[in-house]
């Protein structure tokens, strides 16, 4: 390792990050690797943070991504406590909240993203997003059995707080404002199968809900709907969305609304990477910018970046995908939904024992598995050979079904 | 090229789809495990299937890692 190299600086400690610094260790990258982390927390996955933490099945250590001798074995060093601040591209030079700054040969930007908050639950000690473990630990903490917890959004962060916490015997109530979650992109009838897997584990799901005001002094003690109804409350959990946490870049030549790269994670400057929820990377299929929020997008992008400062080609991106865990269940997701003009559901959606295959054109286009790994994985495999460019169309578009039944 | 498949087992979080890939080379168990060999192509394509990026190719050859 040479001491007159800068080597790549990683601003952020989330998915991307962590994957961006095992891939080029393992593949004999050996400047120096620095990975500059705003909490005061070796980098975790935060996906457990809805479905263990949050209930008190976890602690924070079981969520690292590795223990801290991993960090010294491999000469990455960690920079807890510190965000990045600005950036000056011209003279490489990452600026941080504590007035220090980092030079870099190669810099990351995996800064990720920021729960969006809504107004009318600001200042409330008990009303919070979970999107860190400060916050999981803060929930885990307020939750007990009897208690009575509303969560605000029916995304499938709000989704499995409801089923984590549910499992608990927390009494909880889902406040959504759409008619039926998710449906723009996964259709009315698994929006409403979503809505009756919840109704039927017992928590109260309230679409089509305006949530106008809170009622309470420094604690959330009602929410206050349209139409007058008033839901009491313990603790209240926002789930509505993320935006990318990239103001810090104003100035640099950056979007702050979403970083754009191409397919490798290079953005227009040079030197300059980034990944994960902060970024907007180039999608060949849709041809457009995308920013995907997945934890498998922020994984792959991580290593791609990787490979790239290593000078070597990164694969192709992988279809969009997802997956939650609630109630014992695996639900899986793949592909482009958006836009499909059918969707074929087989299987007992009422048994829990499904999956959909959605088709645009007569052509496999995303699917959604509930309790079916064997049928998700050999959907993936079909909307990923089909949907290449510059495949033939094939007259065989039936889904798998019936040679991958158990 | 014979790739040799090592499977992280933190990272894996047992979605199984390398064991419909190659079912020969994985099987599942509290996580994913290397039971035994498959071709590289389908090595390949399981390793780039896995939703955790939970298994690592090693060129036997060289050493290298060639996944991810």
């Amino acid at each position: 390792m040479s001491a007159d190299r800068s080597g790549v600086v990683i601003a952020g400690g989330g998915l991307a990050a962590q994957r961006c610094a095992e891939t080029l260790r393992k593949r004999g990258y050996e400047d120096p690797v620095r990975i500059v982390c705003a909490e005061a927390e070796s980098p975790y996955d935060r996906s457990p943070l809805s479905k263990r933490v949050a209930a008190g099945a976890a602690d924070g250590e079981s969520v690292r991504f590795r223990d801290r001798g991993w960090y010294d074995d491999n000469a990455v060093e960690l920079l807890l406590g510190r965000a990045a601040s600005g950036l000056d591209p011209a003279a490489r030079r990452l600026d941080l909240d504590d007035g220090t700054a980092l030079g870099y040969d190669d810099l990351l930007i995996a800064t990720g993203a920021a729960p969006r908050s809504l107004p009318m639950l600001a200042g409330y000690k008990n009303a919070f997003p979970l999107r860190t473990l400060a916050d999981a630990r803060r929930l885990s903490g307020e939750l007990r059995a009897g208690s009575r917890l509303a969560v605000v959004g029916a995304g499938f962060i709000g989704q499995e707080v409801a089923a984590t916490a549910r499992a608990e015997g927390v009494e909880v109530t889902i406040v959504e404002a759409l008619d039926l979650p998710l449906a723009g992109l996964l259709g009315a009838d698994v929006g409403r199968w979503i809505v009756d897997l919840h109704l039927d584990e017992g928590v109260r799901v309230l679409t089509g809900a305006k949530l106008e005001s809170a009622v309470g002094n420094d604690r959330v003690e009602q929410l206050a709907l349209g139409g007058d109804e008033r839901i009491g409350c313990d603790v209240v959990v926002v789930g509505v969305g993320v935006a990318p946490a990239a103001g810090w870049v104003a100035g640099s030549g950056l979007d702050p609304a979403g970083i754009k790269t191409d397919a490798a994670g290079r953005t227009g400057v040079a030197h300059v990477y980034a990944a994960g929820d902060v970024s907007r990377p180039f999608d060949a299929r849709r041809g457009e910018h995308v920013r995907t929020e997945h934890w498998d997008a922020a994984s792959r992008q991580g290593v791609a970046v990787a490979v790239a400062i290593l000078g070597e080609t990164p694969r192709a991106p992988a279809l969009p995908s997802f997956w939650s865990d609630q109630y014992g269940l695996r639900i899986q997701y793949v592909g482009h939904a958006e836009g499909a003009d059918e969707a074929k559901i087989s299987g007992d959606p009422g048994a829990r024992d499904f999956h959909v295959l959605y088709q645009r054109c007569g052509r496999p286009v995303a699917a959604l598995a509930v309790a079916r790994p064997r049928e998700f994985a050999a959907m993936r495999l079909l909307i990923g050979s089909d949907g290449e460019p510059d495949s033939e169309p094939t007259d065989t578009d039936e889904p798998p079904t019936k040679e991958m039944s158990r | 090229m014979t790739l040799i498949p090592t499977i992280d087992e933190y990272g894996c979080s047992a979605h199984g789809d390398c064991v419909a890939i190659a079912p020969t080379a994985f099987a599942l168990e509290e996580t994913a495990v290397v039971i035994g060999a498959a071709t590289d192509e389908e090595l390949i394509a399981a390793a780039e299937a896995c939703p955790a990026l939970a298994i690592t190719l090693t060129d036997a050859g060289t050493g290298q890692v060639v996944f991810p």
